[in-house]
């Protein structure tokens, strides 16, 4: 294919390349050009810093959710998850900042064992992982609830809190910086290195792509399946704590995020049958419907109507990715 | 013969992807009751003329007639309308829908309003009978044989009373038996006068059973002719362009060297008593009908349904591998005859697909270009075995199925296994690649490998294999040296002839 487009004109070699770009960049591009529009002040160096801050819970959840959705399943606990983390940050803690790193240290724990029960409970006992995610979503929201006994009390120290609000102040050029910013771009770097720097990237779009074929040619097909649940957990768990950062305890802070970040990896152009996806789609699709969310909060429409467009301009993103991949074949 | 309405006509038609024109000004037309042959190598277009003639794509040049009236497709559902039913070689049955359901798929016949679920059973059997079949409308479609479900998909074209019937290789899946009497109801179809396009890579077959035949090349009509003037020699030189003198290779000069697999008495839920030695530097190929316990033997050795008793020995190792994965550990490796379903990452690149089996034994840590075998190693291999695509990183998915087959071959011999399974190695693949394929086991069986060939392609088995055993029943009925007759495997899967002592090694 390569070799054709070689022969063609720049022009269509220039079109080429644009298809080539993921569709997220393109619309995060003029969704935010629109919010400057509205909102100059997105457009200042603290206004973008500011903007990334409060999408990197998002971003990260979404590069999470992409390993499991693209080894084929879905991931619905990720949203329970980040509740109780937050509510188990706050019991841990109880309000000393001594206790504040033994208690990410073992909300991190609680990650790792909610990731492996997901996956076990996928790759041994063959449940659909829509439904066993949903089982953990009850449960762990059920736990969260009865851990603060229905009404959460305390507060997050500082210490815990910085990694969602902390703003390093007078940096050049971009003069302020936000630690979330820093906790992406690790995240994102992982991400970015297993999925598409390490043979177990490929193994997760073999297994998404064909299972019977995979597990023929030798691939533990189980261990894969494990790996993506607990990925995408840990993802939960470091969104969660930067959530903790941005607001008080509630029981409703992860409310929704896992479909969220589902939606954010459709418009990335993730597959959700499996085998297609990339980290950098899934940010892109994360920023894209953040920037959605701003956007239609400054244009100061009234929340049902709010939801409506969010959805509308949601399945024309996805629709969109599906009409360019026809026409690449 | 040749009736003076032509039901369908296809003139100068053309149509280009990215990359390739895989029809340049293409004519085919099909009398009424006529069986016209379709046939050339993979990639030659066959698909494509198919695909406009179901309004799957549309050309960019030519025109269609049907009945002497002008048309042109916007969608399959137009063709289906207009009386043009493919049978694809993938089945298409919804496996949880009755046999009845299925045949009525889209075209329910409905009383005041709702499902005529009586009109739909006597419909479907009055369908099957016509068609000389027993099928209850009222089972499982998934509880069919493959042959029974063919049989079905027909009726599903009748039901829309299908004026043009593409096959398109039919007979792909089919044991001889099954095959032969799929023929004998072309036979009668064409008899009613229902127009059939016949699409096959089975030279026999097309001799058989129909009145003209095309071939078609790199997208051009090589050669149209009535089947009598059409002998397959001259078939084949068209399709390929040469004649293939050596179409398959010579058999081992050297005697075989020492066994690598030893199966005594070895059982499991399919299989029964099996006693089996394969030696290194032969192709020891596994004929049967289907249902025989052929293929169960190569998923009972590969680990995928491994054997439940007996004493089994490979390559020195006292254990029979429980799973594939260990199987492969072992140096083992196991080409599936199922290629979609079991074979392909239909998504991915031809690189990521002939890499799998190195990657799924690899650091998961590591690179996955550079290790265990590297980018240039991978292209090395695929070049050596003339995987022709646009490029290596294109998704598998556009391969013809023969770069499929060669490129899922690669990924067995990047883990240079000691000992070989062929699982229906040629099924859906054209002349000429078949003919590497046979040349890609006889070298490997040179190079001291160990080849297990199951096939239910007689000619292959007798063609390739230096040694061939049949099985019937789950179990294993007789050897042959290669080169025997048809008849006398035929008739030892059939059971016709008296036991010969099954191989003790």
């Amino acid at each position: 294919m390569t070799l054709v487009l070689d022969q063609r004109r720049p022009a269509s070699r220039a079109l080429a390349l644009a298809r080539k770009v993921n569709v997220a960049v393109i619309v995060f591009l003029v969704l935010y050009l629109a919010i400057g529009l509205l909102q100059p002040t997105y457009f200042e160096p603290a206004g973008l810093m500011n903007f990334l801050r409060r999408a990197a819970p998002l971003a990260i959840l979404s590069a999470g959710q992409l390993f499991v959705l693209a080894s084929g399943g879905f991931d619905l606990s990720v949203g329970s998850l980040i509740t109780l983390t937050v509510i188990g940050g706050s019991m841990l803690t109880a309000n000393d900042p001594s206790r504040t790193w033994w208690a990410i240290a073992a909300l991190y724990g609680v990650g790792l064992a909610v990731g492996l029960i997901n996956g076990a409970v996928v790759a041994f006992l063959k449940t659909p992982s829509i439904i066993a995610t949903l089982g953990t979503l009850l449960s762990v929201n059920g736990a969260a609830m009865m851990w603060s006994g229905g009404a959460p009390r305390g507060y997050l120290p500082d210490n815990f809190r910085m990694f969602g609000r902390l703003v390093l102040h007078d940096v050049p050029i971009v003069k302020i910086f936000p630690i979330a910013i820093a906790v992406l771009a690790v995240c994102g770097a992982l991400a970015y290195w297993g999925f598409h720097g390490a043979v177990f990237g490929r193994r997760i779009l073999a297994v998404g792509d064909n299972p019977r074929a995979a597990e023929l040619s030798g691939v533990r097909v189980r261990s894969v399946r494990i790996g993506v649940f607990v990925i995408s957990a840990l993802a939960a768990v470091t969104a969660g704590i930067m959530l903790g950062g941005f607001g008080g305890v509630s029981v409703d802070v992860g409310l929704g995020l896992e479909l969220q970040s589902i939606a954010a990896c459709v418009v990335g152009g993730v597959q959700l049958m499996g085998g297609r996806g990339s980290v950098t789609g899934a940010i892109a699709g994360a920023l894209t419907l953040f920037a959605l969310f701003t956007l239609l909060t400054l244009l100061g429409l009234p929340q049902p109507l709010k939801e409506t467009a969010q959805g509308l301009i949601l399945i024309a993103a996805v629709a969109l990715g599906a009409w360019r991949r026809r026409r690449a074949v | 013969m040749a009736p003076a309405t032509l039901a369908l006509e296809m003139i100068e038609i053309s149509k280009s992807f990215p990359g390739v024109r895989a029809l340049d000004g293409v004519s085919f037309d099909c009398a009424r009751g006529e069986v016209h042959a379709l046939c050339g190598e993979n990639g030659a277009g066959k698909s494509t003329l198919i695909k406009i003639l179901g309004g799957v794509y549309r050309p960019d040049a030519g025109r269609m007639r049907l009945d002497g009236r002008e048309v042109a497709f916007s969608h399959p559902v137009a063709a289906r309308r207009a009386g043009v039913s493919i049978i694809h070689q993938e089945l298409s049955l919804l496996p949880e829908r009755s046999v009845a359901e299925n045949i009525y798929l889209g075209v329910e016949p409905t009383r005041f309003g709702a499902l005529d679920r009586a009109k739909m059973r006597n419909g479907a059997a009055g369908l099957l009978r016509r068609l000389g079949s027993t099928i209850a409308p009222d089972i499982r479609a998934g509880d069919l044989s493959i042959a029974q479900q063919q049989i079905v998909e027909i009726a599903k074209a009748l039901a829309v009373e299908a004026r043009i019937l593409v096959m398109d290789e039919p007979t792909a899946a089919l044991d001889d038996v099954d095959a032969s009497r799929l023929l004998e109801l072309v036979r009668r179809l064409s008899g009613e006068g229902v127009s059939i396009i016949y699409v096959s890579h089975r030279m026999p077959e097309i001799q058989a059973v129909s009145h003209r035949v095309t071939v078609l090349k790199d997208g051009r009509s090589a050669l149209t002719a009535a089947i009598g003037d059409a002998p397959v020699g001259r078939l084949v030189r068209a399709m390929v362009g040469r004649d293939l003198a050596d179409f398959y290779p010579a058999r081992a000069a050297a005697p075989a060297g020492p066994a690598v697999l030893n199966i005594r008495d070895a059982s499991n839920s399919r299989l029964r008593g099996v006693n089996l030695a394969l030696c290194a530097g032969e192709i020891l190929g596994v004929a049967g009908l289907e249902g025989s316990g052929k293929r169960s033997l190569a998923q009972a050795i590969f680990g995928d349904e491994p054997f439940e008793s007996g004493a089994i020995e490979i390559l020195g190792e006292r254990r029979a591998p429980p799973s594939p994965r260990a199987a492969i550990e072992l140096g083992i490796g196991c080409l599936s005859d199922d290629r979609k379903r079991e074979g392909l990452l239909l998504q991915q690149s031809v690189r990521d697909n002939a890499m799998l089996t190195q990657r799924a034994f690899a650091n998961p840590l590591r690179p996955p270009n550079a290790s265990p075998m590297s980018l240039d190693e991978t292209d090395a291999l695929l070049r050596k075995l003339d995987v022709r695509a646009a490029s290596f990183d294109q998704e598998i998915r556009l391969l013809s199925g023969g770069n499929q087959q060669k490129a899922i071959i690669a990924r067995w011999l990047a883990r240079a296994p000691e000992i070989l399974i062929f699982c229906e190695p040629t099924r859906g693949v054209d002349v000429a690649t078949k003919a590497a394929i046979y040349k890609i086991m006889r070298d490997l069986a040179a190079s001291g490998r160990a080849i297990l060939m199951i096939s239910s392609d007689l000619p292959e088995v007798i063609g390739v294999s230096d040694r061939i055993l049949v099985m019937r029943e789950g179990a294993i009925a007789g050897e042959l040296p290669g080169g025997a007759s048809e008849e006398d495997v035929m008739a030892i899967a059939v059971g016709h002839a008296a036991e010969t002592p099954a191989l003790v090694s």
